[in-house]
């Protein structure tokens, strides 16, 4: 930490030497692995700044906000107003003058490849955060901001439980120019993409933008009150199709009796109150989900820019998110029941520096990549998130046949368990019903062992799973951490046990690729190919050769050029 | 999980070295690669001496509710005394059963760039670690270990749930090689 009270820039330091790993200790006859230097950028300053003026107005409205209810509440119910008042603008002082010493000594540049940020009036704090460790760069613009074209940027690396630096407020032009030089003299310093000039992300390859029609079906399907209904609806159908019509009929006449003795009860009231009131409970999370689903996501656009995936979205509030494509740790293909059923998907994607969204009023949707797409189309994506997947769909494999046992076994025991229960309750024969599910409990056994499955291909590991909603999850196996395999009692009566692969940053995709039920040798071996083949390959993309190692030049070209 | 941990100092580097530990029975290897190789057998001892411990503090814990039964409700010594004395014999069965085993359960191997550990005797874990996704190790040795002359090793990835991997009951000389080892292998490319 350099002090440096002036707002002038610091004087540069000279160029670094190449970095030699810690913990490395020279043994005989070896040469030591040296880092080849990342910051070939120019030792000069290529950028600097400070916030925009508008920062004070910002943040003394932030600080207003907070108080203003339970200043107005005081006023207007306290006894003595005008101490009250006093002490109030005493608290308000405090905040302010911090927020105002923050805009007058918070200054940032980018130098040596890295973004330094400095702050602080007593106690100087400067960060450096090395360019090649960004993991994500979010632009977010409330309506205020957008009301001034101002916005506030956060730069996420590994670390960290927040964004390693917090800029705001900047005017929107000189966000895009720094998320626009950040990206830059990343590709410089890989050497990725040489002949790229700082594009506009309006210029990048478009992956995909969400109609507002889109978004309405998404938010109708995000419902789960929706999801029960539609349920319904499609067992209703089934029945329907099932029963003879005498049957239906039947059932139609019983109903109509049921409901013409209640009305002679006088009970009419109480049902179509009840009715009514489940339709408006319904249609109102219907309402809700759907103008949740617009605001958040309007004019949803996925770009891809290079190597870099950029998203922007919402309605009042415009939020926009930039990574580094390499930088997906786990891709997910989340289809929840309802989705499923209008064969839509939704992506999530994992970075590194990914953690849960905490309060801030919501979801901001950065946990999602694209919140809902047919899913047929999810396929043909892929090779714009990991431009060396190797697809073959054919090769899923199964666990072993002894899940279905197992699983049934499960079920019935709680089955009879729920029935001796009832039974002991209440001596009737009708109290045994659960014993009739056992057939069910079967059927759906078989469905999700169908649906259970494995993929491992030369790069990458995928594990999909479920019947009536499915999750996929694709690993590209240079991002595996650590391979668990885990073996209960239970398991090791049937030979088997459950895999799992650890990657960094899961909480978007909600654990990453876990597998039950496989047969215990071949878990060892996927398990040691798996760790051998993550250990052979890089995590940190050097250069391309480095990054595509077993890629063949005609599938590079396959995979490069833009469909 | 161990609460402090510290690097290790570079006093350490003074324990004698010892050959590494002959390869356990032959079923436990697999073909195809190294042999696992055992933990340092005083570890059996080091479990033993912190289980006691463990049962120390949950016996003379558990005589709090057994006194406040005895003295509230009628009749209620015999039941409380027997379960007391239950809990007991368990813990001493598992004193005296379960440590061998978990010690033979134990291997841990370097196959390649692959460190492969395995361990458990009622729930079976095997964790494989590619080296060049470690970030950071550390070099554990509580009283009772210094005492028996042994050392832990923490193996930390960047990863979400299995960020650690752990490996107890090393002589402590070769913890320290173990750990110079596996750091050189890893290489420069975690996150």
């Amino acid at each position: 930490m350099t002090g440096d009270p002036s707002d002038n820039p610091a004087p540069q330091p000279p160029p670094l030497p190449p970095v030699i790993p810690p913990g490395w200790n020279a043994g005989p006859g070896e040469a030591p692995p040296v880092i080849a230097p990342e910051r070939v950028a120019p030792a000069a300053a290529l950028f600097e700044g400070r916030l925009h003026p508008m920062t004070l107005a910002f943040s003394t409205w932030a600080v207003v906000q907070k108080f203003i209810i339970p200043f107005i509440v005081v006023l207007f119910l306290g006894r003595n107003q005008s101490f009250s008042a006093l002490f109030f603008l005493l608290l308000l002082i405090i905040p302010i003058a911090v927020a105002v010493i923050r805009y007058f000594t918070f200054t940032y540049r980018i130098e040596n490849g890295e973004l330094v940020t400095a702050e602080g009036l007593f106690g100087r704090t400067e960060r450096n955060i090395p360019l090649s460790r960004v993991q994500d760069i979010r632009i977010e613009q409330g309506l205020l901001h957008r009301l001034f074209d101002m916005a506030d940027v956060r730069i996420e690396t590994a670390g960290g439980r927040g964004p390693e630096a917090s800029l705001s407020v900047l005017a929107k032009p000189e966000a895009e120019r720094l998320r626009a030089a950040i990206f830059e003299q990343v590709s410089i310093a890989r050497g990725t993409s040489p002949a790229t000039q700082p594009q506009p992300v309006s210029q990048g390859h478009v992956i995909r933008t969400l109609s507002v029609r889109e978004l309405v079906v998404a938010g109708l399907t995000s419902n789960q009150m929706a999801s029960v209904l539609a349920l319904l609806a499609v067992g209703f159908s089934l029945v329907d199709d099932l029963l003879p019509e005498t049957a239906a009929e039947r059932i139609g006449a019983t109903l109509g009796r049921m409901a013409e003795e209640l009305f002679s009860q006088g009970l009419e009231t109480h049902w179509v109150q009840l009715l009514a009131g489940a339709f408006l409970l319904v249609a109102m999370g219907m309402i809700f989900s759907v103008t949740g689903s617009i605001l958040l996501f309007y004019q949803f656009t996925l770009v891809r820019n290079g190597e870099d995936l950029h998203r922007s979205f919402g309605l009042l509030t415009r939020r926009s998110s930039s990574l580094p494509r390499r930088r997906i740790q786990v891709l997910k293909i989340e289809e929840k029941m309802l989705r499923r059923l209008f064969h839509l998907a939704t992506l999530r994607a994992d970075t590194a520096g990914s953690r849960p969204d905490q309060g801030e009023g919501g979801t901001s949707g950065h946990d999602v990549l694209l919140p809902a797409v047919p899913r047929d189309e999810v396929e043909q994506m892929l090779p714009e998130f990991f431009p060396d997947f190797e697809r073959s769909e054919a090769e899923w494999k199964r666990v072993s046949r002894r899940a279905i046992r197992r699983g049934t076994a499960k079920g019935s025991l709680v089955c009879l368990v729920l029935a001796w229960g009832l039974w002991t309750v209440q001596e009737h024969w009708i109290a045994l019903w659960p014993l009739a599910l056992i057939p069910l409990v079967f059927v759906l056994n078989v469905l999700s062992y169908r649906h259970l499955g494995y993929w491992m291909g030369e790069r990458f590991f995928c594990t999909r799973r479920g019947w009536l909603s499915r999750a996929t999850h694709i690993v590209p196996i240079r991002n595996t951490q650590a391979v668990v395999i885990r073996q209960t009692p239970f398991d090791r009566r049937h030979r088997v046990a459950t895999l799992i692969v650890d990657t960094a940053g899961q909480a978007n995709t909600g654990g990453g690729p876990r597998i039950d039920n496989l047969p215990w040798n071949e878990a060892l071996t996927v398990a040691r190919t798996l760790a051998r083949r993550a250990a052979e390959t890089r995590y940190r993309w050097k250069d391309q050769a480095d990054a595509r190692p077993t890629l063949s030049h005609q599938q590079a070209q396959r995979f490069e050029s833009p469909s | 999980m161990k609460e402090c941990r510290y690097r290790a100092q570079a006093s350490m580097d003074n324990y004698p070295t010892q050959p590494v530990h002959p390869p356990v029975s032959p079923e436990a290897g697999e073909p195809g690669g190294p042999e696992f190789l055992p933990l340092d057998p005083q570890v059996i001892t080091l479990w033993r001496i912190q289980q006691l411990i463990g049962s120390a503090v949950l016996m003379g814990v558990l005589l709090i509710p057994l006194f406040v039964l005895v003295a509230n409700v009628r009749g209620a010594f015999l039941p409380a005394a027997a379960l007391w004395i239950l809990i007991g014999l368990f813990r001493a069965f598992t004193f005296f059963w379960y440590p061998p085993r978990a010690y033979r359960a134990w291997g841990y191997r370097i196959d390649g760039k692959v460190l492969e550990t395995r361990s458990g005797v009622w729930f079976r874990v095997v964790q494989l670690l590619p080296l060049s996704r470690l970030q950071h190790v550390d070099l554990h040795r509580g009283p009772i270990e210094r005492s028996l002359g042994l050392a832990s090793l923490s193996l930390h990835t960047a990863g979400t749930v299995q960020s650690a991997i752990s490996i107890p009951g090393l002589e402590a000389g070769l913890a320290t090689r173990l750990r110079d080892q596996l750091a050189a292998i890893g290489g420069d490319d975690a996150v």
